[in-house]
């Protein structure tokens, strides 16, 4: 039955064209802060709602809010619960931890204010989708939407692309974000574009869309050829992992050779500390061998069970970086 | 995140309804394959969602394969081998007999001393999987199933992100033993119905049949089972899923409690899907209750022997490494 009333009222909310207003660019609805997704609702964003029953467009200045509820793919677009707690005169707040969200790369939602109106986001927004009924017919309006992968000023990946003064929007798209073309606005700088995200560790192929035209990075040398024979960029993602070996303080030096440093036997001195040695190394993602060298002598990581054989029947220490 | 669990299920369901056309393709390499010894090889795959995907190249295409032991043959996606398709079609009658003859077994020997792990001359489905290609935004050359992979002792690897490949005798022993270095701490028995892994299991003490699949998103269970079984699955959400073919289905997402696979192996509650079976136990050939896919590996990295229908399991380690 509550399906049913769901069906209805999307073939209700088919009928509501959509507005537009101009306003600069952004991602609207929520922000990452740690490892919390933050849903933000505020009510000046937003300039009109439409009823959940009669599909009817209202003015957003008319409505006296007392409840906003997110409501969307993660919770079975939810009417009653995942209610937001009121933080200021015009700010709502709903804080979840990321690690519920895993099953699935983005997700779509939207606000419901007193159970029964539906904040429209404009079509000038960076992060909507439109909206669909359950059979996927177009409703005319949108969706909210969010990613695993977001924009951080601190993140740990800059990408920038000098020139294209000109250009009026650019796009950075990639594996990291399912090849979105809209989500990741660069911004314009001084010399070019631009734009920080935080990932995590692995490889990743992206390109920009530059008004529309698709390009690889011109300044990164590192790229593979794509199934439109052009190509992608490449990108690695790296990550900060500390080596330790426990006790052995009479060794007059330690070295860490591994798949990272070619087995290099003299570059990566380990430090000695307080219980044994020490080193900080950034890896790229994935699968890293290696061994210790205690005054000449190799061994595996006598503190990780991770162990495997080389091509040659080597026993190896396994690091795993994601 | 369901209609992807119903794409793929739709894609298990093509290959069991449809008489599709065999037909045989040239040799598949994993170019990020690693040799461990002449027997075993190590291929890293990348998680898109829930599914393990390795890069291959195959007649001169590079993409992705995913792994699916739920999968009887090997399938191509008909998007990318057309023209394969076409050539074969016309050749077909002259491969009946070169079946026959052929030895796979010297022929993987042969093959394993390549540096590039390489499998050949295999028999495979030509089937449209452009839908699971566009909700995953990869290039899906196909999917490697239970065909390829019985020929192997198979460690799926969710810690490492890789599968261990080694060849086994027709008893189930690895030619070479020097594979595993990490401690097999548990092990269970399973049983081989045509190609699907069934475990026998319980939940509240009332029997349940678990088919394993790698490929399967999210685990399954069948609203048909009985009620004190059932009592276990909290339903946490209803969902209506929408396949390629715009037909809807109704599921219910919760968690499942209390499943249990033997004396030493239980786990604590798990992302679970409540559906209809009928038509999953079409596709397994087979009748099961339940399905046990991503949650199972990322509980356990199990090593798969077809041959001694049994079930290895290594520890995740704790702590940073």
């Amino acid at each position: 039955m509550r399906s049913l009333i769901k069906h209805i009222s999307f073939i209700f909310l088919f009928l509501v064209p959509t507005l537009g207003f101009s306003q600069e660019e952004s991602v609207l609805g929520y922000k990452i802060d740690g490892e919390y997704i933050v849903f933000l609702f505020d009510v000046r964003d937003y300039k009109t709602v439409t009823s959940d029953n009669s599909g009817s467009i209202n003015d957003f200045d008319d409505l006296n809010i007392q409840e906003v509820i997110v409501s969307g793919q993660f919770n079975n677009w939810t009417r009653d619960k995942w209610q937001m707690n009121k933080i200021s005169e015009n700010i709502f707040e709903l804080r979840k931890k990321i690690s519920d969200f895993t099953n699935e790369f983005s997700w779509e939602f939207k606000f419901l204010i007193n159970g029964k109106y539906w904040a429209e986001p404009n079509d000038d927004i960076a992060n909507i989708a439109p909206a669909k009924t359950p059979s996927g017919s177009p409703l005319n309006v949108y969706n909210l939407k969010f990613y695993t992968a977001y924009q951080n000023e601190d993140g740990n990946a800059c990408f920038k692309l000098y020139g294209h003064k000109d250009a009026k929007k650019v796009i950075l798209a990639g594996s990291f974000n399912k090849w979105d073309e809209n989500l990741f606005a660069m911004n314009k700088v001084e010399n070019g574009w631009e734009i920080t995200l935080q990932i995590k560790p692995g490889f990743y192929e992206y390109r920009y869309i530059v008004d529309g035209k698709w390009m690889e990075d011109p300044f990164n040398p590192n790229k593979v050829k794509n199934e439109f024979g052009e190509y992608n960029s490449v990108i690695d993602i790296s990550k900060e992992v500390t080596f330790e070996l426990q006790g052995f303080l009479d060794a007059k030096k330690v070295i860490l050779s591994g798949s990272f440093n070619n087995w290099s036997e003299n570059k990566f001195k380990m430090k000695k500390a307080e219980n044994g040695w020490i080193l900080t190394l950034k890896l790229s993602g994935g699968k890293h061998h290696y061994k210790f060298i205690v005054d000449n002598d190799w061994m595996v990581d006598p503190k990780n069970p991770v162990k495997e054989y080389d091509g040659e029947g080597n026993i190896n220490s396994v690091c795993m970086v994601k | 995140m369901p209609r992807i669990l119903f794409l793929i299920l739709l894609a298990f369901f093509s290959c069991a309804s449809y008489a599709t056309e065999k037909i045989k393709i040239g040799a598949i390499t994993f170019p990020k394959s690693e040799r461990v010894n002449d027997f075993t090889t190590r291929i890293p795959f990348k998680l898109v969602d829930h599914l393990m995907v390795v890069e291959a190249e195959i007649h001169d295409q590079k993409g992705n394969f995913i792994i699916d032991t739920g999968s009887e043959t090997m399938i191509l996606n008909k998007v990318h081998f057309k023209n394969l398709y076409q050539h074969q079609q016309k050749e077909k009658q002259s491969f009946g007999v070169m079946e026959a003859i052929e030895n796979p077994y010297e022929k993987h020997v042969k093959d394993f001393v390549l540096q590039n792990f390489k499998l050949e001359t295999l028999k495979s489905d030509v089937i449209d999987l452009s839908h699971i290609e566009k909700s995953k935004k990869i290039k899906l050359l196909g999917v490697i199933g239970y065909s390829v992979l019985k020929d192997y002792e198979v460690f799926v690897d969710l810690h490492l992100n890789q599968i261990t490949l080694s060849k086994v005798d027709n008893s189930g022993n690895k030619l070479d033993k020097n594979v595993y270095l990490e401690e097999i701490v548990d092990s269970l028995n399973f049983t081989l119905r045509y190609h699907t892994i069934i475990i026998s299991g319980d939940i509240n003490n009332k029997k349940v049949k678990f088919g394993l699949d790698t490929a399967a998103e999210f685990n399954q269970i069948s609203k048909n089972l009985n009620k004190n079984i059932l009592k276990y699955f909290i339903p946490k959400k209803r969902l209506t899923l929408i396949g390629a073919s715009n037909k809807k289905t109704e599921v219910i997402v919760g968690k499942l409690h209390r499943v249990r696979l033997s004396e030493t192996i239980f786990f604590g509650p798990m992302d679970t899907v409540l559906s209809n079976f009928t038509r999953v136990n079409e596709a397994f050939g087979t009748d099961l209750d339940g399905i046990l896919g991503y949650e199972f590996f990322k509980h356990k990295r199990t090593i798969i022997n077809y041959q001694k229908e049994k079930l290895y399991f290594i520890n995740y380690p704790i702590g940073k490494h």
